[in-house]
């Protein structure tokens, strides 16, 4: 905004009209009402919104409805007076706010709010109108469930901070609003709870938002990779989630979700690399087939990352580690194939992630065609062409498989990215490369931090109540102790003792 | 300054003292009594811990090596002291990445250069210490359990394979005990209970010197209880032969047997030889940047550089594996060695018993010296 906008309100209405006109570029969705009385003259008021941002209805019924009612008497009165009984008893808005600057004006205009100006009072009063059309809440697409809620958040930012609120009913939720973005002026809220969240990560998160200073924030991604701890890393150090009980479940441990307007996905921190194996509905199920699916998950981790490499290295230098029988159907297989492993895999691999960006960019009506496509020509052709082994597409599909396992998208992309260095190395170094990858891995995921906790907690370092909630899942009953180091450790009782559920209680010593 | 925790200088400790020292014969030449070797040198190895290298610490427990020998013996000898460390803590990174080398050429890679190989053992190694003290411990930390897990398989297959014939322990002690003890003094100190001496270096980031003391004592039983433990396993399962063979553990491995199923488990010695020796090699690495970085006041991450291109040429300097195994297991067990895990600390706690902290001469050598 110009210098020109730092300036007061003059008090002279069509002065002041024509200064929001004017700085708005005469936008065609601009509405300026002006309200004259009964007596021809000079008009008495002005009703100043943009009729895409504001819900009309509402303008019309609260606004002008009793704003014209009372127009003759308003006239009569002086500027003062009639700005004051319009504030307090005219308008039937919540929320009116005094507006004194123009910018303050124009930036009221844009939020969706309809200003009101009186005729010889240098001020307005914004009332908050925002409207128009969003989503409804759906479910969710990404982080699907079998069990559990099924809503999700939406693009608007009003709805997904009370579907949250909606399940912490506790007056010591606290909702933060902040603006980002220079000329997006988008809307974002931090939210956690006052007693469970770390002070430090709260102040941390607070000061890492205010230094961002980007033109446009249209979507969280945004605000992530500029919040976030380390930038040269595949792994994610904030996580992101569209369904509001996940969120919720991270706010009570300590956790602090932001909300950015114009997206359903909620960012959370400070993160663990375990959080990112763990589902919402890891804790509706029973306690046994979690653990068993979290530890399962791990697994699937792993073999997305390191299969590939794995197959290459054992049948190109260390043959003999596979059993006989094994190593002969493997060798019959790949007798009639031209090229060596690694090649043969790399050119698989990037076959199956060509397919998989098909399946999201195409039109919806013609996935079936590429199913197709995939499965027969490049899965049973190419094997019945000679191309490929029919091992390495049994690997590279099992491997395929086990990254839409892990419930975080963002977690599955690391691996899925690491699978190809892993496989240059196996390709070139064998065992000895994987191992050299793996190493630097490690090294790598205990050097990061999220929001000052490390990354590996509560592996290295070992929390031992932290345990209880990693691969494993106890029963609630268990959980007597909010997670370490993410919660304050003042609140870190989160349920009484004795919840065990048994037909005759016994008596507490 | 407290920058880890005691169970990661415990995993750390561990990690350590295990090294790849598991898959070897240690006290070799004792024979089928080599088990009584490893128990002498288990002894005296603690004995020196206990009455030598921890006494140090607990004297001065927020100071290294290098800080010490400077406060305690001034500028000049104390530089000179120094510096031999820097050289020991070097020449001992540089065996084992020689020798993880050799192994990997010989085991997996056979047409592969060693100068590849060892270049990339030495971007991993640097990688670590790049990161720092904390980083390097917090690794052992999450490594630690793994580790274990994988020996416990390991042994109970083994086991489970009807490889053991306990009769191969058997006559105990034939000769007497004068062959044990040669053979264990002093090769099975200084290779692996005396090189403890290494972590002089680290324990003044682990905190308050009780807890030290205690998860320092832990983690070394635990590590000479598993070391102790594969003694007994190889001589048991390889009998006469176990002093010929190169990797004594992985000829084992290489036999077991369980249904048709379990078999051909060398990668998972390959691995825990991979994790032990490259915690060692790392560890002495970091101990080599830090002191030569404390000995310079340089900045820590300068060192590793130089320290880094001497631990490289130093490991290309070896003409053969052979050479490699006869300079250390021959000489530099038996003479070298012993100066730096037993003589200069024995010193070192001589000294600081002698010169109490507070005469006028020492506080000028503490002005000089670590300011």
């Amino acid at each position: 905004m110009t210098a020109e906008t730092e300036r007061a309100l003059t008090g002279h209405l069509a002065e002041d009209v024509e200064a929001v006109v004017r700085e708005l570029g005469d936008s065609c969705d601009l509405v300026v009402r002006e309200l004259t009385g009964k007596e021809e003259g000079e008009p008495e008021a002005a009703v100043v919104y943009m009729k895409t941002m504001v819900d009309e209805e509402t303008v019309m019924r609260s606004i002008l409805d009793p704003l014209m009612d009372e127009l003759d008497r308003l006239g009569m009165e002086e500027p003062g007076d009639a700005f004051r009984r319009v504030h307090k008893d005219i308008l039937r808005i919540g929320t009116v706010n005094e507006r004194t600057k123009l910018n303050e004006v124009l930036c009221s205009i844009l939020d969706g709010d309809t200003v009101v100006l009186i005729a010889g009072k240098a001020g307005a009063l914004a009332a908050s109108t925002i409207g128009g059309e969003s989503r409804a809440v759906e479910e969710p697409t990404s982080q699907t469930v079998t069990r559990g809620p099924k809503e999700s958040f939406t693009e608007n930012l009003q709805t997904n901070v009370s579907l949250v609120r909606r399940r912490i009913r506790s007056p010591l939720l606290r909702v933060e609003a902040f603006k980002l973005g220079r000329h997006t002026q988008t809307n974002a809220c931090m939210i956690y709870m006052q007693n469970i969240a770390q002070p430090k990560v709260v102040q941390e998160f607070r000061q890492r938002l205010g230094k961002i200073d980007v033109d446009s924030i249209l979507d969280s991604g945004y605000v992530e990779e500029l919040i976030q701890d380390a930038t040269w890393t595949s792994f994610p150090t904030l996580q992101n989630t569209e369904r509001p009980d996940a969120a919720c479940g991270a706010v009570m441990e300590g956790k602090v979700l932001l909300i950015v307007d114009g997206t359903p996905f909620a960012l959370l921190a400070p993160v663990t690399f375990i959080s990112f194996f763990q589902s919402s509905e890891d804790y509706y199920q029973r306690y046994d087939i979690s653990t068993f699916l979290r530890i399962l998950r791990f697994c699937a981790f792993f073999i997305s990352m390191f299969l590939p490499s794995l197959y290459i290295a054992i049948t190109t230098f260390h043959q003999e580690m596979l059993p006989t029988p094994l190593l002969i159907s493997l060798a019959a297989q790949r007798e009639g194939v031209p090229f060596p492993a690694i090649l043969e895999a790399l050119l698989m691999e990037i076959t199956f992630e060509v397919l998989r960006e098909a399946g999201v960019r195409m039109p919806r009506v013609i996935g079936p065609a590429i199913s197709i496509v995939g499965a027969l020509v490049l899965g049973q052709a190419a094997v019945q062409a000679g191309l490929v082994s029919a091992a390495m597409i049994i690997v590279v599909s099992f491997t395929a498989i086990s990254n839409f396992v892990i419930p975080a998208l963002n977690m599955a992309i690391a691996a899925r990215l690491l699978r190809f260095g892993m496989m240059i190395l196996g390709g070139t170094l064998g065992l000895f490369g994987i191992m050299s990858g793996m190493m630097i891995l490690l090294i790598h995921l205990v050097s990061l931090r999220s929001f000052g906790i490390s990354y590996m907690t509560p592996f290295s370092p070992i929390v031992w109540p932290n345990l209880k909630d990693t691969l494993v899942r106890v029963p609630w009953w268990l959980m007597k102790k909010r997670p370490a180091l993410i919660s304050n450790p003042r609140q870190a009782v989160r349920n009484a003792s004795g919840q065990r559920p048994s037909p005759r209680r016994k008596k507490r010593p | 300054m407290q920058v880890t925790s005691r169970y990661q200088l415990a995993a750390a400790v561990f990690l350590f003292q295990l090294g790849s020292s598991p898959m070897f014969l240690l006290a070799g030449p004792a024979g089928r009594d080599a088990w009584i070797g490893v128990l002498i040198g288990f002894a005296a190895g603690l004995l020196l811990l206990v009455a030598v290298m921890l006494p140090i610490h607990r004297i001065e427990p927020e100071m290294n090596l290098i800080e010490v020998s400077r406060r305690y013996f001034g500028p000049w000898f104390g530089s000179l002291l120094s510096f031999s460390y820097v050289l020991y803590f070097i020449y001992q990174a540089v065996r084992n990445f020689r020798e993880f080398s050799d192994w990997v050429i010989l085991y997996l890679l056979p047409s592969t250069p060693l100068l590849f190989i060892l270049a990339v053992l030495m971007f991993i190694s640097s990688y670590a210490v790049w990161h720092g003290v904390e980083v390097f411990f917090r690794l052992t930390e999450l490594l630690c359990p793994w580790i274990v897990l994988m020996y416990a398989a390991l042994f109970a297959s083994i086991l489970a394979s009807h490889l053991i014939h306990p009769e191969l322990l058997e006559p105990v002690l034939e000769h007497g005990i004068r062959p044990v003890v040669a053979a264990a003094l002093p090769e099975v100190i200084s290779f692996p209970f005396g090189e403890m001496v290494l972590f002089l270096m680290f324990w003044k980031f682990a905190g308050a010197s009780h807890r030290v003391s205690r998860a320092t004592l832990l983690a070394y039983l635990s590590a000479a209880t598993l070391l102790f433990a594969a003694n007994v396993l190889i001589v048991s399962v390889l009998g006469p032969f176990a002093d010929v063979s190169v990797i004594p553990l992985m000829q084992i491995t290489s036999m077991v047997q369980i249904g048709e199923a379990i078999e051909r488990l060398d990668p998972v010695v390959l691995l825990l030889l991979f994790v032990g020796v490259f915690i060692k090699q790392t560890a002495y690495f970091m101990a080599a940047v830090l002191s030569l970085s404390e000995l310079l006041r340089i900045r820590f991450r300068f060192a590793i550089g130089p320290v880094g291109v001497m631990i490289y040429l130093g490991a290309l300097a070896f003409r053969s594996y052979m050479q490699q195994v006869r300079i250390g297991f021959k000489l530099n067990v038996v003479y070298h060695f012993p100066i730096f895990q037993i003589a200069l600390p024995i010193l070192i706690l001589a000294v600081m018993l002698i010169r109490s902290p507070g005469t006028p001469k020492i506080r000028r050598a503490d002005d000089g010296g670590i300011r």
